[in-house]
C-alpha cells in the first residue's frame, strides 16, 4: 500500500497550499457553469482556461483545469434534466429519463441522484488511478482500429435500447443520424463529401445539430404553451434521494463506474460513449427496463456515473503513458507538457510527490463537485418557475450563443436552428432525438475504424473474428439489437397463451 | 427634458468619439485597438499553443493587445479562408500553417499562395521516421531494407490522407522507391498510440509529438527530414546525411490579407521580429518541444513559395491534386 502512504502525503501537501484548493474550486464553478451551457462543453473549457495556467504552479493550474473537466462533465446534467437541453454530448443520454422525471414533478430527486452518482462515479475513477492505473493503462494500448470499430457498432446497437416506444422510429432516426455523419471530409480520402462547397461542412457540425434537436426543438414545442409551466413540473421536491431508494441503485451505480473508467481508458472514447452505453447495460441488467425512457431515476444515474467514471478512465493512460483517453485530456496533455511534466512512466518515477498531490486534490475536486452541486441545485431548480415568455427565449438566445462559441461561425448557428425545425416535428410525430445524436457520435468512429481496420490487415476481413475483443463487442451488438424484438415476441407468446389457455378454459 | 438633454450629450460624446477614431485610424498609429488572430485549428493543439505563447509575449510590443480566436474545421480551411477574406486593415490577421501551400491543390479552398501577406515564421518541424523501441530496426538503412524486400507491408502511421505527415512519408516513398501502406488516423497523436500499441510499424510525424515516448524508452527515432540534426535529438541522422535529399517541415507564423497596407505589415513585422526574440516567447517554445525556427516576412515568403512547388508536384503525382 505504497500509493496510500504517497496519497497521505500528497493530501498533507495539498493542505499547504491554499491557492491550489482555492483554483480547484474556481474551476469546478467554473465547469459546471460550462458544462450546463448548451454548446460550451468540458473540452472547451479546458482549452480556454489552458492559457491561464502558463502563470501557475503545476499543482495549482493542473488542479484549477482537473476541475473544469470534473464539473463539466457533470454540469451538462443540470440542465439536460431540467429543460432537456443536454449542456454537453454525455447528457444527452441523461435528459431521455431526466427530463420525464422533471415533467412529473421529480426534478430534484433526479438532479440529487445524478450529482451523487456523479460524485461516487468520480471519485471511484480516481481511486482507480490511483491503486491500479499500471494495470489498466495496457487496455489502452490493445485497442486498434477493428476494436474501435467494434466498440462503434456496440454505441450504435444502443439505438435499440434508446428508442422509447416505437424501434422503427428510432432506428429510422438513427439512419438518418448516420446519413448527416457522412457528411464532410471522407475520414481516408480527405476528399469532401456532401458539402455541396462549403468549407464549414467539411468537419461534421455535431453539437449544433444536437443543441437544436433537443434545446432549440424544446424551446419551440414551448412557444405552443403559454403561461407559467404550473402544477406538477413546477415544483422540485426532495433534492437528496432517501437512502432506501439510493440503495437499489448502488449496483447499477457501480457498474456504469466501472464501465465508464474502462471506455476512458480507450482512446479516442469519452463520456458520451460511456453514458449511452451505461444506459444500456443499466436497462439490460433492470428488473424494470419498460421503465426506461419514462423516468427511470437508475438511468440518471446510470449515465451520469458512467461519464463521471470516464474522468479518471481517461486521465489514466494519459498519465501513464501519455496517450489521451479522450478530446479532453489530449488538451490536459498539453497543459502538462507545459509545465514542464512529461506525461508517461517517468512521471510516477520522477515526480511521484506532484502526482499525488495531484490525486489528492482530484479527489477533492469532487468533494468540492459534491457540496456546490447539491448548494446551487435549490437555486438552479428556480428555472422551472420561471414564465415560459421568459424562459423560452433565453433558452433560444442561450442555443444561439453557445451554437457560436463552439467554432465562432454563423454557418453553425443556421444548422442549429434548421436541426431545431427538424427536431419540433420529430417531436410532434413521435421520432426520438436522441438516436441522431448517438449516430453522430458513434457514425464517423465506426466508419473510420472500420476503414482504417481494412487497411491495416491490407483489405481481409479476417480481423472481424480473429481478434477477441472485436469479436465479443459485435456479438453484444448483436445481442442489444435483437433483444426487444426478441421481447416483443416472447410477450406476444405469452399473451397467446394466456388467451388459449382463457379460450380452453371458457371451453 | 433632462433625459432629452442626457441623449444629446450622449449623442455629440459618441460622434465626437468616432470623428476622433476616424482620425486614429490611420495606419501609422496601428494599431488602435485589439487585434484578432485567427488559429486555424482548435484550441488546445500546437498550433494555438505557439499563437497563444506569441500573442503573451506580443503584448510588449504592440500599443494593443492581440486576441486569439479558433476557427477550425475542413482541416484549417475554414480558418485560414477566414484569414484570406478578413478586411486587409490589420485588424484580423492570422496563423498560417503548411496547410496553406497543400490545400490549395486539392481543389478544397478557393485561396492560392498569394493571397497571405508572409509576416514572421515562428516555428517549424520535420517530419521524422519513429518506430517503436524493439522494432528489429535500429537504423534508417536496416528499416528502408526491410520495406523494399517486404513492398506494402510496412504500415505507416500519418495525421490524415492528403496531410502533411502524410505526404512526408508518400515523398519518401517517391525518393526511395519503397512501397508503404499508409493508414490515415485523426491526428498524430492516434497515430503515435497506435504505434505504440503495436498496430502499425512507423510513423513520420514530428520529433515534438513522439518526444516524450522517446523519453521514456518506448520509441526511437531512425532519421529526421530536415537540413540539419535536431536540438535534443542529436544522434538522430537527417535524410540528407543518408544520401537522401528530402526536407518536410511542417511550420506555422503569422500572416495578414494579401491587401495589407506596407505600413501596417512593417509594423506588424516589426512587432512580430521582436516578440520572436523575446526570451519568454522562446522559453514557452521549448516547454512545449517546439524549436524556434522565426523567419521574417520575404524569408518566409520564399520558403512559403518553396513548399507550395513541392507540395504541388508531388500532390499531382500522386494523384491528390484536383
Amino acid at each position: 500500500m505504497q500509493e496510500l502512504d504517497l496519497l497521505m502525503n500528497g493530501f498533507a501537501a495539498l493542505l499547504h497550499q491554499p491557492f491550489a484548493l482555492l483554483l480547484s474550486v474556481v474551476g469546478v464553478a467554473v465547469g459546471i457553469v460550462i458544462g450546463a451551457m448548451p454548446g460550451l462543453t468540458a473540452t472547451m473549457g479546458v482549452a480556454i482556461l489552458l492559457p491561464f495556467t502558463f502563470g501557475m504552479d503545476p499543482v495549482s493550474g493542473l488542479l484549477m483545469i482537473s476541475g473544469v473537466f470534473f464539473g463539466g462533465i457533470y454540469g451538462g446534467s443540470i440542465t439536460a434534466i431540467l429543460l432537456k437541453i443536454p449542456g454537453t454530448p454525455a447528457a444527452a443520454a441523461t435528459a431521455i429519463d431526466g427530463f420525464e422525471l422533471t415533467r412529473q414533478g421529480k426534478a430534484g430527486i433526479a438532479l440529487g441522484t445524478a450529482t451523487f452518482s456523479s460524485f461516487i462515479g468520480g471519485t471511484l475513477s480516481i481511486i482507480v488511478l490511483v491503486f491500479m492505473a499500471p494495470l489498466l493503462a495496457s487496455v489502452a494500448l490493445e485497442f486498434s482500429a477493428s476494436e474501435t470499430f467494434a466498440l462503434a457498432v456496440f454505441g450504435l446497437s444502443i439505438i435499440a435500447s434508446i428508442s422509447g416506444e416505437s424501434l422503427v422510429k428510432g432506428l429510422i432516426a438513427g439512419f438518418v443520424g448516420l446519413l448527416i455523419s457522412t457528411v464532410g471530409l471522407d475520414p481516408m480520402g480527405g476528399f469532401p463529401r456532401f458539402t455541396g462547397g462549403f468549407t464549414e461542412l467539411m468537419s461534421v457540425p455535431f453539437i449544433p445539430v444536437m443543441i437544436g434537436l433537443f434545446a432549440a426543438a424544446e424551446a419551440f414545442k414551448a412557444m405552443e404553451e403559454s403561461g407559467v409551466l404550473k402544477n406538477k413540473a413546477a415544483a422540485l421536491g426532495r433534492i437528496i434521494p432517501p437512502w432506501s431508494s439510493y440503495k437499489r441503485m448502488l449496483g447499477t451505480v457501480l457498474r456504469s463506474t466501472g464501465l465508464g473508467i474502462f471506455i476512458g481508458a480507450i482512446p479516442g472514447a469519452g463520456a458520451d460513449i460511456a453514458a449511452f452505453v451505461s444506459y444500456n447495460e443499466a436497462k439490460r441488467f433492470s428488473k424494470t427496463p419498460e421503465n426506461f425512457g419514462k423516468g427511470e431515476l437508475s438511468a440518471v444515474a446510470a449515465c451520469e456515473s458512467g461519464a463521471n467514471g470516464c474522468t479518471g478512465g481517461a486521465l489514466l493512460p494519459m498519465l501513464t503513458l501519455g496517450i489521451p483517453g479522450d478530446a479532453v485530456t489530449a488538451v490536459m496533455l498539453g497543459a502538462l507538457t507545459l509545465q514542464g511534466l512529461q506525461p508517461g512512466p517517468l512521471l510516477f518515477k520522477e515526480h511521484s510527490d506532484l502526482v499525488f498531490t495531484l490525486f489528492a486534490g482530484m479527489l477533492f475536486c469532487y468533494v468540492v463537485m459534491l457540496i456546490m452541486g447539491l448548494g446551487c441545485l435549490r437555486f438552479m431548480g428556480k428555472i422551472l418557475q420561471m414564465p415560459k415568455s421568459i424562459l423560452t427565449p433565453a433558452i433560444l438566445a442561450l442555443c444561439v450563443v453557445g451554437t457560436y462559441a463552439i467554432n465562432n461561425s454563423m454557418f453553425d448557428i443556421g444548422i442549429m436552428l434548421i436541426a431545431g425545425v427538424i427536431g419540433y416535428f420529430m417531436q410532434k410525430w413521435d421520432f426520438p432525438p436522441s438516436p441522431i445524436v448517438l449516430a453522430l457520435i458513434m457514425g464517423p468512429m465506426a466508419e473510420s475504424s472500420f476503414r482504417r481496420a481494412l487497411s491495416l490487415s491490407s483489405g481481409s476481413y479476417d480481423f472481424l473474428y480473429t481478434r477477441p475483443i472485436t469479436a465479443a463487442f459485435l456479438l453484444i451488438a448483436l445481442s442489444t439489437l435483437f433483444y426487444p424484438v426478441f421481447r416483443r415476441y416472447q410477450k406476444k407468446r405469452q399473451q397467446r397463451g394466456l388467451q388459449l389457455a382463457a379460450e380452453n378454459g371458457a371451453a | 427634458m433632462k433625459s432629452q438633454k442626457l441623449i444629446a450629450r450622449l449623442l455629440t460624446a459618441v460622434c465626437a468619439s468616432s470623428l476622433l477614431l476616424g482620425a486614429s485610424a490611420h495606419a501609422a498609429d496601428y494599431p488602435t485597438k485589439q487585434v484578432e488572430v485567427i488559429v486555424p485549428f482548435a484550441a488546445g493543439g500546437g498550433t494555438d499553443l505557439v499563437t497563444r505563447a506569441f500573442a503573451d509575449a506580443a503584448k510588449k510590443y504592440l500599443p494593443k493587445p492581440m486576441g486569439v480566436v479558433n476557427k477550425t474545421g475542413g482541416g484549417g480551411a475554414v480558418g485560414l479562408s477566414e484569414i484570406v477574406t478578413a478586411r486587409p486593415d490589420g485588424y484580423k490577421i492570422g496563423t498560417g500553417t503548411v496547410e496553406i501551400a497543400m490545400l490549395p491543390h486539392m481543389g478544397l479552398v478557393q485561396f492560392t499562395t498569394d493571397d497571405f501577406t508572409p509576416i514572421a515564421r515562428l516555428n517549424a518541424e520535420p517530419s521524422a521516421i519513429s518506430v517503436k523501441a524493439d522494432a528489429p530496426w535500429n537504423s534508417y538503412e536496416e528499416f528502408m531494407a526491410y520495406a523494399k524486400a517486404n513492398p506494402g507491408k510496412v504500415r505507416i502511421g500519418n495525421s490524415g490522407t492528403g496531410a502533411i505527415w502524410h505526404l512526408a512519408a508518400e515523398a519518401l516513398a517517391d525518393k526511395t522507391g519503397t512501397k508503404f501502406n499508409h493508414i490515415p488516423y485523426d491526428g498524430a497523436n492516434p497515430a503515435v498510440t497506435a504505434l505504440l500499441g503495436g498496430h502499425i510499424e512507423a510513423v513520420t510525424v514530428s520529433p515534438a509529438e513522439v518526444v516524450s515516448h522517446v523519453a521514456a524508452g518506448k520509441i526511437k527515432l531512425l532519421a529526421v527530414m530536415a537540413d540539419q540534426r535536431q536540438a535534443g535529438f542529436d544522434k538522430v541522422p537527417t535524410l540528407k546525411e543518408k544520401g537522401v535529399d528530402l526536407t518536410i517541415m511542417t511550420w506555422r507564423g503569422i500572416v495578414a490579407p494579401k491587401k495589407t497596407p506596407k505600413d501596417v505589415q512593417e509594423a506588424l513585422r516589426a512587432a512580430a521580429k521582436k516578440t520572436a526574440e523575446d526570451p519568454a516567447f522562446k522559453e514557452s517554445l521549448a516547454k512545449m518541444n517546439l524549436s524556434h525556427a522565426y523567419l521574417d516576412g520575404p524569408a518566409f515568403k520564399v520558403a512559403m513559395d518553396k513548399d507550395n512547388a513541392f507540395f504541388k508536384a508531388l500532390m499531382t503525382k500522386l494523384g491528390i491534386a484536383k
